[in-house]
């Protein structure tokens, strides 16, 4: 193989990476690595100057392979790719250092930060000698998507597709779409119809020609990747449906938490004890009354059940404390003479006419008692007779007093947690589930509706719990990004995939049952292995198991790894 | 000079590489005597890896992956875990120490998590002294 | 021991003038805007929690709605318009309603038609009843208003003045027995010893007579204005009691007993109107709202003194006729301002917040005594 000529490009990242690591001494070390050429530091390799001293160094200097000791590949990685192409070498024979994220960062002692750093730029230099020239590809994306999901968050994308003329196949488990918002009867803060909200859009959805509505089925296999995907939904007969899309937005939304989990509250035991969407079945029949058909003269709204919580679900489930509000001016309004208390933690009016809607409340006379998050109140029975009223104790924080509260009906708000299915959604499009079950998203701030599977995109409440305004807002920006990549009408695939040597094979198939995609096929005439590139997710289990080491994956090949082991001791 | 062992980390793109990357932007600090090499997936990495690590000279191998059930390509972690254990076996026979070779489980989220583990492998290799395989070395590069 | 919540308490308290208190969420800014809110005494922010949670045991027990001279602070530094200026006035009524036995308290509070049937059946018995003395026991000729054959001799006036005193003292007598039980009673309470009681019994006359808090709350014109207001009634109090003789002597002035009352009647119409004029104009944070109780008050005040004034000016001007139909008139003023308002209305004050200064003193010294702390020195604490 022809020496390479390689250029070491150290950033100081400001003082990010300079306070710790010494750029200087890595760049020293550097220029008597075998194969550099060149060797430099600059403040911040990634701004236009540093990608102009890249390109412009690659020209002057010959280069054919360049390192960037840096931050993470996983932020600057495409940046500098394309600096390498701008100096007109293959943008694979870049290779990153991670002296940020993982060094600098990270440790405390200068020198064997600067030691470490050192080492790693090694094991860059000497695996990028490996370096392959690879071409991307592209393959044409299918407009049609898949939504899953009838609810609030499936129903806005499947429109928001639609009406931009696109196919979508809407495929919703239950037998009517709506999801949880239909179980609703007004919604917070302005007290509108949920009915309304949703019938308008119930109505569009069925009629529209573009979208085709899958009613009682499920998604039981999704083969294929971004641009390209052939789902297979079971329908309400059992048969199954085979289709094409290019695109899936998940949107299966939330399940309510099990209130007879929390025993001191006595749902389940005692019949006046009631969860949220049992006050809403109330609400739409137009009554509110106890079980014994009486109007409560007292009535309790207890925040938080199951939420921010040691013992059930850490997190907030954010909408409950506007619900509650909610319920609260309901009841004045269903039953003028009641006595409302609202038992909360904390009081998170975050949204658009929240706070407003907080003092409206207290200006109707609802008594708000703060109890401690994990002090929860006691429901218990007033005396022997069960529809003789209950008593509420608890210890209240801003008065300091241990107190009883009179109470006919008790209504606990019931926070969100994901589905009890959603890992076998998570598993079926390959997206992953963070430590309390929600989706995970692409990144948590600058990219919320995409995942790390390309293609696959997530919507409302599977996300995180979340309220309609914002589920909305999630539903359409899935569908602008997948209408944006519509748009380009070709989809670019990684470069990066593995492929058998066809003369090292040896047609033992181990490599067939491991991939997880299918990707890999066997020629029973030329008695070989072949992997089909385009599904190919490079993964490289199968060049790990290869007896033969006839399978390479590709930029990421054993040469390239064992160089990079030497470099890195 | 006190000792300071070598450990050659292979850390997984999507979970515990991304995972590591947070104990950075989050400023954790931990010790310094772990050197990643990133790899897609778990399923990559082939016992030799690991072989070649020690025989290079690391007092230790690290590998950190997705946990079960949550392996960006599905099941790749799993096939780590049957490789892993076959490769603690070869090791025996070689007569290295297991406590050398450490298969974690690290997700995107778990930065301090990764903190930890890089700083407990750090004191149990410390513990255990420089491998045999260095020391061998060495002595063989001196005799020449 | 768990305190049961009682909701309509908010509701019962809108009748005293507590509008706006389930506005409050208890952020604290009114306590911290208070010059004198301190430990072991925090107001207003306690008692409207006391007051929201509906624990009408422990609200009937607190000091603190009398420890506030409603200089008006915490309602203008309320950040949601919870007034909690007026809901500690409204606390004062309720308090007063809760004190008294009777129940007339309540009643006069909770409606100002009842209040007002009240004043004015006591004014028509009262003018019916000296009507009637005058014609058959006193000089039986309206046209005598001094010297031994007077329509209403000073003597029998003198005797109806103490019997009606002495039975309206007893009355707010027992009322505030009621109080000391319902503040310094009961288990939640610190033991105060009875050395204690006579060691700061000073206390009592001090805050009676100085209202010196009251000067050190901000301002000082408002505490001007009402201890003008006071002296001014103290001293036409002490001449009417003791001196009313002199004070109906005829037909020579005792100019040493009139020039007292002279400075007297000016300032007690002088503050009077102007408390009414502030009223009227909502000049002052405290003047924002008025209770129907608070006019009441205020009118009677300034039609007795007008009375008086007017039936002095008629006597010397030689009409005694005239003076003794004003004098009839302001008798009818006189007899229904003190009957409703010493033991069942606004005047109560003149005991009531004396002696919560004077318990509140003894409570955070006994507080202080058991923990091992020394008793805090009730000093104003005035933002910067």
């Amino acid at each position: 193989m022809a020496e390479e000529r390689i250029g070491v490009f150290v950033c100081n990242c400001g003082t990010n990476i300079a306070k710790m690591v010494d750029g200087a001494a890595v760049v020293k070390a550097a220029t008597e690595m075998p194969g550099v050429e060149v060797a430099c530091a600059y403040k911040y390799m990634c701004s236009n100057p540093g990608q102009e001293l890249i390109t412009r160094d690659i020209r002057d200097h010959g280069l054919s392979r360049v390192v960037v000791a840096a931050c993470s590949p996983r932020m600057h990685e495409g940046t500098f790719r394309k600096a390498v192409e701008r100096g007109g070498i293959n943008p694979y024979f870049l290779e990153m250092a991670n002296i940020r994220e993982q060094c600098s960062w990270v440790h405390d002692d200068p020198a064997a930060a600067t030691e470490k750093a050192t080492a790693l730029t090694r094991a860059s230099v000497q695996r990028v000698t490996h370096h392959q020239p690879l071409e991307k590809r592209s393959v044409p994306m299918c407009p049609a998507t898949l939504v899953i999901g009838g609810g609030i968050a499936g129903l806005t994308a499947a429109l928001e597709l639609a009406d931009a003329d696109q196919q979508v196949y809407l495929v919703e488990r239950q037998a009517q779409l709506g999801g949880n918002v239909a179980r609703l009867d007004l919604t917070a803060p302005y007290l509108d119809s949920a009915r309304d909200l949703l019938r308008d859009r119930v109505t569009r959805v069925t009629r529209h020609p573009g979208i085709q509505v899958l009613l009682e089925s499920q998604v039981v296999g999704l083969q294929g990747f971004v641009g390209n995907f052939r789902p297979t939904v079971k329908i309400g007969t059992g048969e199954l449906l085979h289709l094409e899309v290019g695109s899936v937005v998940v949107c299966t939304g939330y399940q309510e938490f099990d209130a007879t989990r929390v025993r001191q509250y006595g749902y389940g035991r005692l019949p006046d004890v009631i969860t949220s969407f049992e006050l809403e079945a109330m609400l739409r029949r137009g009554k509110v009354e106890t079980r014994a058909g009486k109007t409560p003269r007292h009535v309790a709204v207890v925040h938080c059940v199951g939420s921010r919580s040691r013992e059930f679900h850490p997190y907030c489930s954010r909408v409950c404390c506007m619900t509650g509000l909610k319920y609260a001016n309901e009841i004045k309004s269903a039953i003028p003479e009641a006595y409302v208390s609202n038992l909360y933690v904390d009081m998170s009016a975050f949204g658009k006419g929240c706070e407003d809607f907080y003092k409206r409340t207290a200006e109707a006379r609802t008594i708000f008692l703060m109890y401690e998050k994990n002090q929860a109140p006691e429901i218990r029975l007033a005396g022997t007779d069960p529809e003789g009223g209950m008593l509420i104790a608890m210890k209240e924080r801003l008065s300091g007093e241990e107190i009883e509260i009179p109470s006919d009906l008790v209504v606990l708000m019931v926070g969100m947690e994901p589905r009890r299915d959603s890992d076998e959604v998570a598993r079926l499009v390959n997206i992953s589930r963070d430590k309390d079950g929600w989706f995970i998203e692409s990144h948590p701030k600058l990219d919320p509706v995409a995942t790390t599977t390309d293609g696959v995109f997530i919507a409302g409440a599977c996300q995180a719990p979340k309220d309609i305004p914002d589920s909305v807002a999630q539903a359409r920006a899935a569908a602008a990004r997948i209408l944006a990549k519509i748009h380009q009408g070709m989809i670019a695939v990684d470069a990066v995939y593995a492929e058998v040597l066809e003369a090292h094979c040896s047609g033992c198939r181990v490599c067939n049952e491991l991939c997880p995609y299918t990707a890999i096929e066997y020629d029973e005439v030329a008695r070989r292995s072949h992997i089909i590139s385009a599904a190919c997710k490079a993964c490289g289990c199968c060049a790990a198991a290869c007896p033969s080491g006839a399978i390479q994956a590709r930029h990421f090949t054993d040469q390239q790894i064992f160089a990079q082991i030497e470099g890195v001791l | 000079m006190a000792f300071e062992p070598r450990i050659v980390g292979f850390l997984c793109n999507w979970c515990s590489y991304t995972g590591a990357d947070l104990a950075g932007t989050s400023r954790i600090k931990y010790a310094p005597n772990v050197r990643v090499i990133r790899v897609m997936c778990t399923a990559r990495i082939e016992p030799t890896f690991v072989l070649k690590a020690l025989s290079e000279g690391a007092d230790g191998a690290l590998i950190c992956g997705c946990h079960p059930g949550d392996c960006h390509y599905v099941e790749g972690n799993y096939k780590t875990m049957r490789r892993f254990a076959a490769l603690k076996r070869v090791l025996r026979t070689y007569g290295i120490e297991e406590e050398r070779v450490r298969l974690e489980w690290v997700s995107a989220s778990e930065g301090a998590r990764f903190a930890e583990i890089v700083n407990d492998m750090t004191e149990r290799t410390r513990k255990l002294g420089p491998s045999r395989v260095k020391v061998q070395r060495a002595a063989d590069t001196a005799a020449r | 021991m768990a305190v049961r919540m009682n909701p309509g308490l908010v509701d019962d308290l809108a009748r005293y003038g507590a509008d706006d208190v389930t506005k409050c969420f208890q952020c604290g800014n009114c306590s911290a805007a208070c010059p004198f809110s301190q430990d072991p005494f925090i107001f207003p922010r306690k008692p409207m929690r006391y007051l929201q949670m509906g624990l009408e045991e422990r609200l009937r027990s607190s000091l603190e709605p009398w420890l506030c001279y409603y200089c008006g602070e915490c309602s203008v530094e309320c950040p949601r318009g919870a007034e909690p200026g007026e809901t500690m006035m409204s606390m004062r009524r309720w308090l007063t309603a809760q004190y008294d036995f009777t129940g007339l308290s309540r009643l006069f509070y909770r409606s100002w038609k009842a209040e007002l049937l009240a004043i004015l059946l006591v004014s028509l018995i009262t003018g019916a009843g000296f009507l009637t003395f005058g014609f058959l026991r006193g000089g039986g000729d309206l046209s005598v208003y001094d010297g031994p054959g007077a329509f209403l001799p000073a003597g029998a006036v003198h005797v109806f003045d103490w019997t009606m005193g002495g039975a309206l003292l007893a009355l707010l007598l027992v009322n505030c027995l009621r109080m000391w039980r319902f503040t310094m009673g009961g288990e939640r309470r610190p033991r105060v010893p009875a050395g204690a009681y006579l060691r700061h019994l000073l206390l009592l006359p001090w805050h009676f007579f100085t209202q010196k808090r009251y000067a050190e709350c901000g301002e000082k014109r408002p505490w001007a204005t009402h201890l003008v207001l006071m002296l001014s009634y103290v001293t036409i109090l002490v001449l009417v009691m003791f001196f009313l003789r002199d004070l109906q002597f005829g037909p020579e002035i005792r100019w040493s007993v009139h020039a007292l009352g002279y400075v007297a009647s000016i300032g007690l119409i002088t503050t009077a109107s102007l408390a009414i004029r502030g009223r009227l104009k909502k000049d002052a944070p405290y003047h924002k709202h008025s209770h129907e109780s608070d006019w009441a008050f205020l009118v009677l005040l300034v039609f007795v003194a007008s009375t008086g004034v007017v039936q002095h000016v008629l006597h010397r001007a030689g009409l005694p006729t005239a003076a003794n139909v004003a004098y009839l008139v302001h008798l009818m003023g006189v007899v229904p301002m003190l009957v409703v308002e010493v033991p069942f209305s606004k005047w109560s004050h003149l005991a009531y917040r004396p002696l919560a200064m004077y318990f509140a003193r003894l409570q955070a010294e006994a507080l202080a005594a058991r923990a091992g702390r020394p008793a805090p020195e009730p000093k104003p604490q005035l933002a910067t």
